[in-house]
């Protein structure tokens, strides 16, 4: 489906109708926003001929928390734990994103053993949102009783590894509130640099079974190749980042092109594919969580010594202050482009920003569905929903 | 008593032990299908309701039972009321001419197998009429689906049925499965084939993963049940498995010899209990580890792959038993 | 990096930017803000960024116009998607009732993102195909994050 494409079959993406056209015939079929498989609180109008998707219409403010006014009142110590529930399945990045986007602002220096710490944590969150999101996927497909359980039950196993070892660095298995101006506030146990080994060399041994039980798997294929093909212009002008544009052929990570905290001193290696499908973003998906494993164990390896903050040590909420100035600061969540502008000056005499904007990477996934839905059936939006891997936490806000 | 025909006590006592021995086996199907796959998903099943969960069926019936009997407002009531018991009623009705045992069966007709395959048929019609009858647009994408699946499928499971009549030259299932205790089980010869599409075939008939479309929770919320609540709903779930073990007994009768036995052991029920769970346990594989089909490729396999084997086994079946005597025989 | 430079050099010489500053974007004139985004699109800033409206409200005694009576701030952001990926953001300054040209035409991924911030800050973008909330339920009054939106009082629609 291309922009042309779109034009001609009389697609308005932009247009909602609210009486639809009696000459037409067309029924018109609410997913969500409560449904087994609309990946959180997103509502889809589908104008369906049949079972073909004539037209869908997306609403998204389902879960609109009113994150940024609240943040307002905030300061810039108490954002962290309330950013942690944007993207709810991969907590340190989003952490990470708003404490980089405050030093910028702040002009606060970070260690370079944070440094690596909070690389390694982003890795980590990688490849267990990547493990949640092949769960889900497997569901999408197999159903909550079938043989998409049997995935998703696998992966949440291999998940609960990698919870375990946050937990016994921050006392958290979810949100963890690790992340602070300057560095991280909890360092890193003794042995946990074994665990975290152990740990990924099983999922890494597993990684062969999740390949059967998808992308190896004939329906699986026959489910996904060919659908909800993405044309990588299409990607672009939406804003889409992260995997989805990778497997549309676009050569783009923010981790290797703009590299932040220790990405520029390792080297990764960015999976791309040309088909923009389903099947690709799933290969890409999978792909990254192996390359993910891979960087986690170098950077688990070459951690440096030295103190892990760099701002002082937090006594009063009020004790970072910025009369002005303004930062973007943008850095690789498993979604895309998680990017954060901040304007400072705010109340509490400088304590607080005077606007924040998160730049959701999901959103513009999202935007993508008029397009990508047309011309399908009921059965394939599910699976391109679930492979555009929205996460409603982060859209919404 | 001398009121009542001969037939009609055979039919009625038969019928009511073999439909009691049916329900329990479908009752703790359901256990061993949800231990199963616990299992095969690193967990432990149902554990908590009697030793190693073994009274979970009854609790779920007891919990369906007590739950609050709803009937949507739109709804038209005689079909959404007369759509699960019918669903339940078809299935057990196919029963009636398996054979159990040497000569035991609730009725042995001599059109055994067309019974079969028409009650087969009639079975598609009460999952549509709930679809219907639900005044629910996911129900009604469910029911238009169960019919598409129901009535092509159909075609590839009568065909590969007719290879084991040609075989036995009999309608009656009994016959056939006399043929086989005789001769040799059809599907170590020229019946694999025929065996494997009936397997199939079947599955999409029950509705089971990968061709549950009709109830594909990840996309129609429940398909056809989406508004049927308590024992309405246990019924149609009841139904589901009931469904598959006597697609089992079918098959096994058919294909596997029935109540013939290996190796020169006794014949008898027991080798039929075992030929039908061992099918219901592959059944209960398959479920677990496969992702389901999309409506338009399922259409796909069965027109374009299944339909032209089963005519052309059809034929094969008909030349062999024709050339074979002067083949000389086996 | 040369990209930035290049970026800086483009703004002096075709959009008449002077002040350049570490700490916050550049701004150009509100009028420029369409063509500067197309002159950006050809020049390959083709990933679309995102945009950011903050509502400044008056400031007594302000030398500048638009600062005395209230003003928006809207951000725009668009990236270059190669090596040494780029961003190239810029700020514009517009009048409480004035409209800022949407960039729907080049970039479709601004058609829900204006939507966003017309939602919560209230400015509107001219042209634009079809401008109503998106996160907001469709009947809510109000623009959250404008500063004159009272929330110590109990407000209508929310009940």
């Amino acid at each position: 489906m291309t922009l042309a494409s779109a034009a001609r079959l009389g697609v308005d993406p932009h247009r909602d109708l609210t009486d639809y056209d009696p000459e037409a015939d067309l029924m018109v079929l609410n997913m969500g926003p409560q449904h087994p498989s609309t990946h959180g609180v997103f509502r889809v109008k589908l104008y369906l001929d049949g079972e073909t998707i004539v037209r869908a219409v997306p609403y998204v403010g389902y879960l609109h928390r009113g994150v940024e006014k609240l943040l307002e009142e905030l300061t810039f110590v108490q954002a962290t734990p309330i950013v942690d529930k944007n993207d709810y399945v991969s907590p340190m990045t989003n952490e990470q994103a708003i404490n980089m986007a405050f030093e910028a602002l702040l002009e606060v220096e970070v260690p370079r053993r944070a440094r690596y710490m909070r690389t390694l944590f982003a890795e980590m969150s990688r490849i267990s949102s990547h493990l949640l999101w092949l769960a889900t996927f497997g569901i999408d497909m197999g159903g909550a009783l079938g043989g998409g359980t049997t995935l998703f039950l696998h992966c949440f196993r291999e998940r609960e590894y990698i919870l375990d070892l946050f937990e016994l660095v921050t006392g958290a298995r979810f949100h963890y509130n690790t992340h602070t101006i300057g560095g991280n506030r909890h360092d890193i146990p003794a042995g946990w640099a074994k665990r975290v080994h152990q740990a990924l060399d099983l999922i890494a041994s597993r990684v062969d079974e999740y390949l059967d039980l998808s992308t190896k798997n004939a329906i699986f294929v026959a489910r996904t190749r060919g659908v909800g093909t993405l044309p990588a212009k299409l990607a672009l002008e939406l804003g889409i980042t992260g995997p989805i544009l990778r497997a549309s052929g676009v050569d783009h990570d923010l981790r290797r092109d703009a590299p932040f905290h220790a990405y520029d001193e390792i080297d990764v290696k960015v999976q791309t594919e040309q088909a923009g499908d389903c099947l690709a973003r799933a290969h890409v998906r999978i792909r990254e969580l192996s390359e993910s494993i891979r960087l986690s164990k170098l950077l688990v390896d070459g951690l440096p010594e030295g103190p892990i903050c760099g701002g002082r040590p937090i006594k009063n909420p009020t004790q970072f202050k910025a009369k002005d100035g303004q930062a973007y600061v943008a850095l690789e969540t498993p979604r895309g482009e998680l990017g954060t502008y901040v304007i400072g000056g705010g109340g509490n005499k400088g304590a607080s920003p005077y606007r924040l904007k998160i730049r959701p990477p999901s959103l513009h996934a999202l935007a993508a569905m008029p397009y990508l839905l047309v011309g399908g059936t009921i059965s394939d939006a599910v699976v391109i929903l679930g492979s555009l891997d929205p996460i409603m936490g982060e859209a919404d806000r | 008593m001398n009121a009542i025909h001969p037939i009609v006590l055979h039919g009625l006592i038969y019928g009511g032990a073999i439909a009691t021995v049916l329900l329990t086996l479908t009752a703790w199907g359901i256990w061993f299908e949800r231990k199963f796959a616990g299992r095969m998903q690193s967990r432990l099943g149902p554990t908590l309701v009697g030793w190693v969960g073994l009274l979970q069926p009854l609790a779920d019936a007891a919990k369906l039972l007590q739950k609050e009997d709803l009937i949507p407002d739109q709804a038209d009531r005689t079909l959404y009321l007369a759509s699960p018991p019918l669903t339940v009623f078809f299935t057990l009705a196919t029963v009636a001419v398996i054979p159990v045992s040497v000569d035991v069966a609730v009725a042995n007709l001599p059109i055994g197998v067309l019974w079969i395959l028409a009650l087969g048929g009639l079975m598609v019609f009460p999952v549509w009429t709930a679809g219907w009858a639900s005044a629910n647009k996911y129900a009604l994408l469910g029911g238009m689906r169960a019919v598409a699946q129901g009535i092509s499928y159909e075609i590839p499971m009568v065909l590969s049925a007719l290879v084991p009549v040609i075989f036995a030259g009999s309608m009656d299932v009994n016959e056939i499965v006399t043929w086989q205790a005789e001769h040799h089980w059809l599907v170590l010869g020229p019946g694999l084939f025929a065996f494997v599409i009936f397997f199939v075939s079947s599955l999409a008939e029950a509705n089971r993963i990968p061709f549950d479309i009709p109830e594909a929770e990840s996309e129609l919320v429940a398909g056809v049940t989406t508004e049927y609540s308590g024992m309405r709903f246990g019924l149609f779930y009841m139904a589901e498995y009931l469904h598959t073990l006597v697609a089992s007994a079918v098959a096994s009768a058919l294909f596997l010899g029935g109540w013939n036995g290996l190796f020169g052991l006794a014949d008898g029920i027991h080798w039929m209990l075992a030929k039908t769970l061992a099918l219901f346990f592959m059944i209960t594989w398959v479920r677990w580890s496969l992702v389901r089909f999309r409506s338009d490729q399922l259409m796909r396999l069965c027109w374009t792959y299944l339909v032209p084997i089963s005519l052309a086994l059809v034929m094969v079946s008909a030349l062999w038993v024709y050339y074979e005597p002067m083949l000389g025989g086996h | 990096m040369l990209k930035a430079e290049a970026y800086r050099a483009l703004l002096e010489s075709d959009f008449g930017v002077q002040e350049f500053s570490d700490k916050t974007p550049p701004c150009i004139e509100a009028s420029e803000h369409h063509r500067l985004a197309a002159t950006l699109k050809e020049r390959g800033y083709t990933l679309y960024g995102f945009v950011a409206a903050t509502h400044m409200p008056a400031v007594k005694g302000a030398a500048d116009a638009l600062e005395l009576a209230g003003h928006y701030e809207v951000a725009t952001g668009l990236r270059c998607p190669t090596a040494g990926s780029h961003i190239a953001i810029w700020r514009v300054r517009l009048g409480l009732d004035e409209e800022l040209r949407t960039l729907v035409d080049l970039f479709v991924g601004a058609d829900w993102q204006e939507r966003e911030q017309y939602d919560l800050v209230g400015v509107r973008f001219a042209d634009h195909p079809d401008l109503r909330r998106l996160m907001l339920p469709e009947d809510w009054e109000g623009h959250p994050l404008h500063r004159d939106y009272p929330i110590d009082t109990p407000h209508p629609p929310w009940r």
